[in-house]
């Protein structure tokens, strides 16, 4: 399915939009809230980015650090080039480990490497941990975005979901009884997992410990209990010390939801210890690249390796709050994915996700590290113009358009004949059907041209 | 070649003699949050009470005082005088006849005692760490957790906890109960961990 077909399906779809206001709208007003109380706010921004991009400029130092202290620890450290190598390594240690299941704890990463489809193939079963994971499991769907990963649900289709899955389901139809329904239900099948695996929020190098947060408690619950723990994480990562941690954990929790830090914030550096009453014999540190190193060397793509995953960008896109996150079609939706998609899966076929902006610098705005967006996806614009993977009809289209703004008299003819062709079609200043944007006006009408061409009023006040 | 070489080919760049100064400076006089007004007690305590930790607390003089201090806790809940005790002295030693006390934790335990390492005024985060004497699984698996911190163990902001990351197997910070807002962005108290958090100061 492209692009415009999935956003067509999206449209159309009256409860997805519903949905999307509900969870986008509170985290949208509740960021505000906490960015309010934080004055230095802006500058906290800054000194982020900066952080990044120290990290990115010596990532391979860091890098090595990172994996020297996390063995000296006990750890085990892999590396993967590809998705699909990240992937194999995982499902090679669940099986080494002997593991007919594992819980996992939510992370974006495994979805990019597709770790849900490789375990199934394996023949694993997956438990996920995370709430809004298991509603899409449950589902068999994909997630819609990077902290609400079930935001296109409505409270209806959830409970639902839950009575026709869940072994001992709600009663009463409130949020925190289908919440009570999944406890009920993951508790067990949690405890008795052979390993769990997680992401990391944060690779501390000089400590070699790893950093999750959630607000569930439920990374804990997934990595504590099984004998083996597997984290899967992007190499981008890697921060300095726990200082530059705490830091952008500051940022993450006041982007994300607008809490001054996640409820659960905790580090871990290597196996159980000698004497420790809980945790795993092994742990399993897998660093993914998958296009990361390649983006590091990208001038154009560099900056967007400071992306923490807060998922504010698109929490503030109009785009996103549209069409919700299934119709960019990728693992990252909303305005960071129009940009990592591209990187990660090749610019051909998602050409369109640039297009997918108004340019209006919300994103950028918000981003708690001050990644440039709209510029990122206007470069990507470039790129796919100057490759010749714009259509034909956009291309003559915009060869047509270049001779005619050429020729100011022509041009100012024709624009003033559409003015006029546009107020004949009007309704009450509204237009709701246009020739040759057949596609625009389907789902929204355009307002009625005032007034004339702006050639016209600009010359009808220099008379006055 | 292994794939750790090619990503680290990749990343080959030259690292500066003072690489670890420059890291130092980025994170000299981080922005933090201005200080609500209060001592740090007061802070903390504000922090505890607001939405986003919606934790409880009872303050006492002295440690002995801890098993009424739970008592008062259990019986406010309506919950039965059963407890998980981690095996760490300072709790064990007191006075608990009247309870009955877990050595090992249930999957359905419903209340659980801990020790904070610390306390921070700045976002009412409480700070564990895991050893011999405190296992961690608890703490994330009953429905009450209940939480000693010493007043001393008072920080202001959370660069002044005293951490050494390395000294142990995880090093943990609970700001708060298990919520979600995974459906339609609606909070729910008690996701997967304890819905309740009740913090006990001594002293
Ligand atoms: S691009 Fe910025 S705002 Fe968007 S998820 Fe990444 S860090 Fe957050």
């Amino acid at each position: 399915m492209s692009f415009g077909q999935r956003v067509d399906l999206a449209l159309a779809d009256k409860v997805l939009k519903v949905a999307v206001e509900r969870t986008a709208g509170t985290a949208e007003a509740k960021r505000a809230l906490a960015v309010e109380a934080f004055p230095a706010f802006e500058d906290a921004r800054t000194r982020a980015a900066a952080i990044k991009d120290h990290v990115i400029a010596h990532l391979g130092h860091y890098l090595e650090m990172f994996e020297a202290n996390a063995i000296a620890a006990g750890a085990q450290v892999h590396w993967a080039q590809t998705a699909d190598e990240a992937a194999t390594i995982v499902v090679d240690l669940c099986r080494k480990a002997g593991a007919k299941s594992v819980a996992r704890s939510k992370s974006m990463l495994g979805e990019e490497i597709g770790l849900p489809h490789a375990l199934a193939e394996a023949g694993i079963e997956r438990v996920e941990t995370d709430l809004a994971e298991h509603i899409i499991q449950l589902a068999g769907e994909r997630p819609s975005h990077i902290v609400w990963p079930a935001m296109h649900k409505t409270r209806e289709q959830v409970s639902a979901l839950f009575r026709a899955k869940h072994r001992d389901p709600h009663v009463e139809e409130t949020i925190a009884a289908m919440a009570e329904s999944a406890r009920r239900h993951l508790r067990a099948e949690m405890l008795g997992a052979d390993v769990g695996i997680s992401g990391a929020n944060f690779l501390i190098a000089d400590t070699g410990s790893i950093c999750t947060v959630t607000n569930e408690g439920n990374a804990e619950l997934s990595v504590v209990p099984p004998r083996v723990h597997i984290v899967t994480a992007g190499i981008e990562k890697i921060v300095p010390s726990l200082p530059h941690a705490i830091h952008m954990l500051r940022m993450l929790a006041r982007s994300a939801t607008g809490a001054a830090l996640t409820q659960y914030t905790t580090f871990y550096t290597g196996p159980k210890r000698e004497g420790d009453r809980d945790g795993p014999e092994e742990m399993h540190i897998v660093l993914v690249d998958n296009g990361r190193s390649a983006m590091a060397a990208d001038a154009a793509l560099k900056e967007m390796l400071r992306c923490i995953r807060c998922g504010a960008c698109m929490n503030h896109c109009v785009v996103f709050r549209q069409v919700g996150g299934h119709a960019y079609g990728g693992t990252y939706p909303g305005p960071m994915g129009a940009v990592l998609t591209p990187a990660l899966d090749g610019l051909s076929a998602n050409r369109d996700l640039a297009h997918a902006c108004t340019m209006n610098g919300r994103c950028q705005e918000v981003c708690p590290v001050k990644i440039p967006l709209p510029t990122l996806l206007r470069g990507w614009r470039e790129k796919s113009w100057r490759e010749g993977l714009e259509p034909v009809s956009m291309r003559q289209g915009l060869g047509l358009w270049r001779q005619a703004v050429l020729r100011p008299r022509l041009y100012r003819m024709a624009s003033g004949a559409t003015v006029r062709a546009m107020r004949l079609l009007a309704r009450q200043g509204w237009i709701a059907r246009l020739p040759f944007a057949g596609a625009w006006t389907k789902y929204r009408d355009m307002p009625a041209p005032e007034g004339g061409t702006f050639m016209a009023q600009y010359a009808k006040g220099r008379r006055r | 070649m292994t794939a750790r070489d090619a990503i680290l080919g990749k990343l080959r760049a030259p690292v500066p003699l003072d690489l670890a100064a420059q890291a130092a400076a980025l994170v000299a006089g981080s922005e933090r949050p201005p200080e609500t007004a209060g001592s740090p007690v007061e802070r903390f305590a504000a922090r505890l009470a607001g939405p986003s930790v919606s934790a409880t607390l009872d303050r006492i003089d002295d440690a002995s005082g801890l098993p009424d201090a739970v008592r008062r806790y259990l019986a406010h809940h309506a919950l039965p005088a059963t407890l998980y005790l981690p095996p760490d002295s300072r709790l064990t030693s007191l006075d608990w006849r009247g309870f009955r006390i877990d050595e090992a934790v249930a999957a359905d335990q419903m209340t659980a005692l801990a020790v904070a390492k610390a306390g921070v005024a700045e976002s009412g985060s409480l700070v564990f760490e895991t050893d011999a004497s405190a296992p961690m699984l608890p703490n994330f698996l009953t429905l009450h957790h209940i939480v000693v911190l010493a007043t001393a163990d008072l920080v202001e902001t959370i660069e002044d906890i005293s951490v050494d990351l390395a000294e142990h197997r995880a090093h943990y910070w609970v700001t708060g109960v298990s919520g979600t807002t995974d459906i339609e962005g609606q909070y729910v108290r008690g996701a997967h961990g304890p819905r309740y958090l009740h913090v006990v100061m001594v002293g």
